[in-house]
């Protein structure tokens, strides 16, 4: 089941808004094959009909509703003397409500085969009865969205990670074993493991094999990046750079490089293999642009889309194409999915700077101001008018605990965070577009679901 | 020679200063071992061989660790040299790569004395492919 809300705005008094594209948009979004849609109205004096978008018909029916309950025939609810807690600005609507109750404020619409049931000359519609106003509707899809291929087998991701570092050398398995089990998102397994379920070679196995050399290759970077961003925890644990020093995290990192890239080759892919030494390129060459723009920082978007491309999205969309590529995916699917990947990539990295203003994340605030991190919602809180001037003088300076605090309640004080978090929902819409193209055999619902979630940093 | 350099110009962009600091000598010194590939690949894979053992010179592996922005050249080094093999190696070779950079950082994350880079590098090259086999 998932659920959703239509909204719109109503320009007249008594109206008939057509919602019929929103709902069937919502079915294709949801994958939904044969169910069930429910609509309910949120509001007591908007009705939902099913009948013919026919302007003339309409009018009929306001005509109707006029005469069954006319405007100020001396309804009691008009009556504000003789009710109590009347709120300022209450209408005088009683005629609504009663013309509500001549409809409905529920609908139940059919779907077969992911096509909204519907004769020939039904259309749905929201009925405004004390517009104009801005409504609401809840929907919920309920029913079945596709096959099962689209739950994970996630164990066997956990079960391969294990196995692989059960055979290494101790000196190098456990740090990285202290970080794997740290946790983490496993979104770029978890993109491998769907695509890789996508083409007609399915073989959860060997998608978990792949998804878990995925997995060391994106920490044995994050090895590296923890030294030279001189963090001194991930995942609520000391890296490794911090608990074992520098020379030991350097190696851990190139032997579960080296491994990764080993386990890729071995599956016996040219286009996998590829497809993922070109993102690592990519990500090493991003950081070495991300370490070089600290010195302009905090930068501007142009040069942070260009880093975030590089060092986050290349591996989310390499993900993507392989796990594509392993199942043997037509071509066009291929780059759909690359696609995709590089926009839900860019997503997440705007998503994830934001939590770094966010006390409620877990993390602490304000850690990415402190380490002249490339941040977009700072960049947009440098470029305001109000506070922008204060926040480029406090990064002109050496950053202490009280500069960041203030950098960081100057940012959450302006419209940075909500332009970027509009921004970050509008790339993971593009990316759920790139979907909408290509045959993806009923794992789309788990596809838009990994896209959604990615960018929703609370959960 | 200079149509090889030619062919590789675009697997030097970031690094042409490493170019000219002894990645250039270390790319000489692995075409001696790349014979038995096909002659257009031949600089491709002595450059990756190359990029990599400089790339592991830079990171300081096995020795004291490289300054950040020298560790990220480095890493750039290895990746492109990984690229590189991926796109023009036998899988033989790919993996023997790949389990040369293993040995050699499981020896530095041991404290223990790590082997030659340019032997296991070289040896690398030369996986899978029986004496005068032309492969690729």
């Amino acid at each position: 089941m998932t659920a959703n809300r239509i909204e719109f705005d109503t320009t007249r008094s008594t109206e008939f808004v057509d919602i019929t594209d929103r709902i069937r948009e919502s079915v294709r979004r949801s994958g939904l094959r044969d169910g069930c849609v429910h609509l309910q109205s949120l509001h007591t004096t908007l009705g939902i009909a099913v009948n013919e978008n026919e302007p003339l018909l309409h009018r009929d029916f306001e005509n109707l509703l006029e005469r069954l309950a006319p405007t100020g025939a001396g309804y009691e609810h008009d009556d504000f003397s003789r009710r109590f807690d009347v709120p300022l600005g209450e209408p005088v609507n009683g005629h609504a409500h009663c013309r509500q109750l001549l409809l409905t404020a529920f609908a139940t619409l059919l779907v077969e085969d992911g096509q909204l049931v519907l004769g020939r000359w039904q259309s749905v519609f929201a009925v405004e009865l004390d517009g104009p106003r801005h409504r609401q509707l809840a929907v919920q899809l309920d029913g079945d969205f596709g096959r099962r291929r689209s739950d994970l087998p996630e164990s066997l991701v956990e079960i391969e990670l294990a196995r692989q570092l059960m055979v290494d050398p101790d000196a190098v398995a456990s740090p990285m074993r202290r970080l794997v089990e740290a946790g983490g998102k496993r979104l770029r397994p978890k993109l491998v493991q769907l695509t890789a379920a996508i083409g007609p070679r399915n073989d959860p196995l060997r998608a978990a094999e792949l998804a878990a050399a995925v997995e060391l290759l994106h920490n044995a970077t994050l090895i590296h990046d923890d030294y030279v961003d001189e963090s001194t925890h991930r995942r609520g644990r000391p890296t490794v750079a911090a608990e074992e020093g520098p020379e030991r995290a350097i190696a851990v990192g190139d032997f579960y490089f080296a491994k990764a890239t080993r386990l890729i080759a071995e599956m016996g892919n040219a286009g996998v293999t590829s497809a993922l030494a070109e993102a690592l390129e990519a990500i090493c060459a991003s950081q070495i642009d991300d370490v070089a723009l600290r010195g302009a920082f905090p930068g501007d978007r142009e040069s942070y889309l260009r880093v975030v491309r590089g060092k986050t999205a290349s591996l989310f969309a390499a993900a993507c194409a392989s796990g594509a590529l392993l199942s043997g995916a037509e071509p066009e699917v291929v780059a759909a999915l690359r696609r995709y990947g590089d926009l839900l990539g860019i997503a997440f990295q705007m998503a994830d700077d934001m939590v770094d203003f966010s006390p409620s994340s877990g993390k602490p605030v304000g850690l990415d101001v402190r380490q002249r991190v490339l941040s977009l919602p700072l960049i947009y809180a440098a470029e305001d008018r109000v506070v922008g001037p204060e926040i480029r003088r406090l990064l002109a300076g050496s950053l202490g605990d009280a500069e960041v605090g203030r950098v960081t309640e100057l940012v959450t004080s302006c419209e940075a965070l909500t332009r970027v978090r509009k921004e970050a929902q509008a790339l993971v819409e593009d990316a759920v577009r790139e979907l909408e193209a290509v045959e993806l055999d009923g794992l789309r619902p788990a596809l838009v679901g990994l896209a959604l979630s990615a960018v929703d940093r609370q959960s | 020679m200079t149509v090889q350099l030619q062919a590789l110009d675009r697997e030097l962009d970031r690094l042409e200063g490493l170019w000219s600091d002894g990645l250039s000598e270390t790319y000489r010194a692995y075409l001696d071992s790349v014979g038995q590939f096909a002659a257009e690949t031949q600089p491709k894979l002595a450059l990756a061989a190359a990029l990599i053992e400089v790339g592991l010179r830079l990171q300081g592996l096995g020795g004291r660790a490289a300054p950040p922005t020298t560790l990220l050249m480095g890493d750039l080094c290895l990746a492109r040299g990984s690229r590189l093999l991926a796109d023009n190696a036998p899988l033989a070779v790919q993996v023997a790569f790949a389990r040369a950079i293993e040995s050699m950082s499981s020896a530095a994350a041991s404290e223990q004395p790590t082997p030659t880079t340019r032997q296991l590098l070289a040896t690398a090259l030369g996986a899978g492919t029986p004496p005068g086999v032309q492969v690729r």
